[in-house]
């Protein structure tokens, strides 16, 4: 398969934070969104692993061993995929 | 920054540890918290090598970055790269770095080693993070970075000595930044910190459950967190109003005896008057409430120490972000029930100008410790007389949360008037792990506000109480009777003066005669009423204020009908929930917002809204026949 193909199959199925679910262990695949540089600096940055721990108006997870509560806004910038144990 | 001595900045992200560090190091008694924003503006200290030399230290506010930030970040930028006027570039960063997070924290210590500054690594916390699993290998750390790291946990004085030892002097130069590159040197960065961290800082591979998880399940679940946050709020006011009475107790006892003993020792005249009416009176009546102003501190201090404000915090952001303002407000605001002045500088967390200064202008309608003197002297009168209870901190929290909701609706009227941010602003807050509170920091920040609240009485409050003392007994009269001395007095004069204008609150002469003295410190008011009434001094405990209550439940007006009903004493009420009467706010208002413009508007409108407020209440009162 081409690496383009396989990078573009890769990318549709990524979802962002906010719509991942709750308990699970996720790994960070990328940032899009006008807050990339805010949100790197706060830890969340590509192959980081994320573990959400609620949803609602804004987000809880943990990220680089920190729990931090992010807006859904915030969070729909992250896109995420699920890491299988 | 003094000359002579090489200067230290502690900097590091927001709640890693820097205030608890530096008050390690220099032995001051800086205020610490555990969530992100306490330290608001640069504090210095002083401290010694073990060699004997002597560093000047200061303590920086928490930054994630030296790029951007908010005004209390930036700050700490500026500091470090020398743009402050008058101070210099400082000679060495110590960089605290919470040792269970090193992937973000590690970045800021790069980027400050990037700038030129010689840097020690103070990984903080290993007791927590090695906890969790983490195996940290500082040695290792220190060789990638080629830099000193001191392994530390700065709450309980561990590694104290050990950083002192890593201070050398001379300071050595900068170490080498290979990582830094010109195309993406924040990729760079991070890449190199997470290089380090897979060798020096492993993570265990599965998640454990913590008890932070187990109490964030309770404190930060949807229905459950808020019966938690009222419940909690519900607590501290009931154990303010019912637990005091003890220690208040005492105080008045010693007030008693002092009484007393100036009575025993010098002969009948106006200067014994002074004494035991004016000073030991006056200001014993504001005195008394100490206990429970050191008991709100105590509160809020253990809050802020155990974890739960950040909670409070993200529970609050949804009812907040209804008035436009987020989460982050809350902090600022809950702290103004303590003080107002540290709520306003805790405004520098907020990345939102406008949002900012929405908070400063409400955050004073917050009640802060110095109201309550006044609330706890007019609610058991409303309540009929008795002291204590359930019901009477109902109606302390009821004042409380009218006082939140009106701040509110400004908040959201103002919001919408200033218009929409330049920029966006997301809400994303740190959430610390809970800790067991730091008892000896939360004591010692509760004696230094009960010292300045004492500072306050002997010397604002004492002075003003003789001033009014003085008013109320010159010039004299022949006449024996009280009533007609006061008539004849300054006071006298004054309160017919102000009479016609607070009438229709529903209040005397007298009463707006302690209003108007009570706009340089609000808790005036109490001795004022004192004074102005004449109330007997007793030996019992809670006689003397129950005195007070009797003596204003007995005034009556010309046509003998009661001068403090239900509907006086709530109209009073209303007007200290919304006046604004603290000089020092203005002061500290005109500094945060940068115009003195901003402050006497705030003063002129709860001035005025206050007594709208209070005419309203009246006035519809008296025509309702409450």
């Amino acid at each position: 398969m081409p690496q383009a193909l396989t990078n573009d199959l890769e990318t549709d199925s990524l979802q962002s934070l906010a719509q991942a679910t709750v308990g699970c262990d996720f790994h960070i695949r990328m940032l899009e969104g006008p807050a990339c540089d805010q949100l790197r600096r706060l830890g969340f940055c590509e192959t980081m692993q994320v573990r959400k721990l609620a949803n609602g108006r804004n987000m809880i997870c943990t990220v680089c061993g920190t729990r931090m509560a992010l807006s859904r806004d915030l969070a729909d910038q992250v896109k995420v995929s699920p890491i299988f144990p | 920054m003094e000359d002579g001595f090489e200067t230290v900045a502690l900097t590091g992200n927001p709640n890693a540890g820097k205030t608890t560090l530096f008050n390690a190091l220099t032995g001051s008694t800086a205020k610490v918290g555990n969530y992100a924003g306490v330290t608001v503006e640069v504090k210095t200290g002083h401290t010694f090598t073990p060699h004997g030399r002597k560093l000047q230290v200061i303590d920086l506010p928490g930054c994630y970055s030296l790029e951007g930030g908010s005004p209390d970040q930036q700050v700490a930028r500026r500091t470090l790269l020398g743009e402050i006027e008058g101070s210099k570039r400082p000679d060495l960063a110590i960089c605290v770095v919470d040792a269970s997070n090193l992937e973000r924290h590690l970045i800021l210590a790069m980027e400050i080693m990037e700038i030129g500054i010689p840097v020690i690594l103070a990984l903080n916390m290993v007791d927590l993070a090695e906890r969790s699993g983490l195996r940290l290998d500082p040695q290792k750390i220190s060789e990638e970075l080629g830099i000193p790291v001191v392994p530390m946990q700065a709450n309980s004085g561990k590694g104290i000595i050990e950083l002192k030892q890593a201070i050398q002097h001379p300071i050595p130069p900068t170490a080498s930044t290979p990582w830094t590159s010109k195309d993406d040197p924040a990729a760079a960065r991070r890449k190199t910190a997470y290089a380090i961290c897979e060798i020096a800082a492993r993570r265990p591979t599965t998640h454990t459950t913590t008890l932070s998880d187990k109490l964030d399940a309770l404190f930060l679940h949807p229905i459950l967190g808020w019966f938690f946050l009222i419940g909690i709020m519900l607590a501290v006011f009931w154990s303010i109003f019912s637990w005091a009475g003890i220690p208040m107790g005492w105080i008045e006892s010693a007030q008693g005896w002092l009484e007393r003993l100036v009575e025993n020792a010098m002969a009948e005249g106006d200067l014994r008057d002074l004494i035991t009416g004016g000073i030991i009176g006056g200001v014993g009546s504001v005195i008394v409430f100490l206990p429970q102003i050191l008991m709100l501190f105590f509160f809020i201090g253990l809050l802020e120490s155990s974890g739960y404000m950040a909670r409070a915090a993200y529970i609050m952001d949804g009812l907040m972000s209804k008035v436009g303002l987020s989460g982050k407000a809350f902090l600022p605001l809950l702290s103004s029930f303590a003080c107002a002045i540290p709520g306003v500088m805790a405004t520098r967390t907020i990345d939102s100008a406008k949002e900012r200064l929405v908070t400063i202008f409400v955050a004073p309608w917050m009640s802060c410790s110095a109201r309550l003197p006044v609330y706890l002297l007019l609610v058991p009168m409303l309540l009929g007389g008795s002291e204590g209870g359930l019901t009477q901190a109902l109606v302390l929290t009821a004042i409380y949360v009218l006082g939140t909701l009106t701040a509110f609706i400004a908040a959201k009227i103002l919001r919408r008037r200033l218009g929409p941010d330049e920029g966006v602003h997301h809400f994303i807050l740190e959430l610390p792990p809970y800790r067991a509170p730091q008892w000896s920091y939360i004591f010692r920040h509760v004696a230094d506000r009960g010292w300045a609240f004492v500072r306050k009485a002997g010397t604002v409050i004492l002075g003003l109480m003789i001033l009014l003392w003085a008013a109320q007994t010159y010039p004299k009269t022949d006449s024996e009777d009280p009533a007609e001395q006061l008539d004849h007095s300054i006071v006298g004069r004054i309160s017919h003066v102000i009479e016609p204008v607070v009438r229709p609150m529903g209040f005397d002469g007298r009463t707006g005669t302690a209003i108007l003295t009570s706009f340089a410190a609000r808790e005036v008011f109490v001795g004022s009423m004192a004074q102005l009434f004449h109330v007997d001094e007793s030996d019992d405990d809670a006689e003397t204020r129950s005195n007070l209550r009797q003596t204003l439940a007995q005034q009556t007006w010309p046509d003998g009908s009661p001068m403090f009903t239900p509907l006086t004493v709530i109209s009073l009420l209303i007007f200290y929930i919304y006046a604004l009467q603290c000089l020092p706010t203005s002061a500290v208002v005109a500094r945060e917002s940068g115009s003195w413009k901003w402050a006497v508007g705030q003063f002129f409108f709860m001035s005025i809204f206050a007594a709208a407020a209070s005419l309203t209440v009246y006035q519809v009162g008296s025509l309702l026949r409450f």
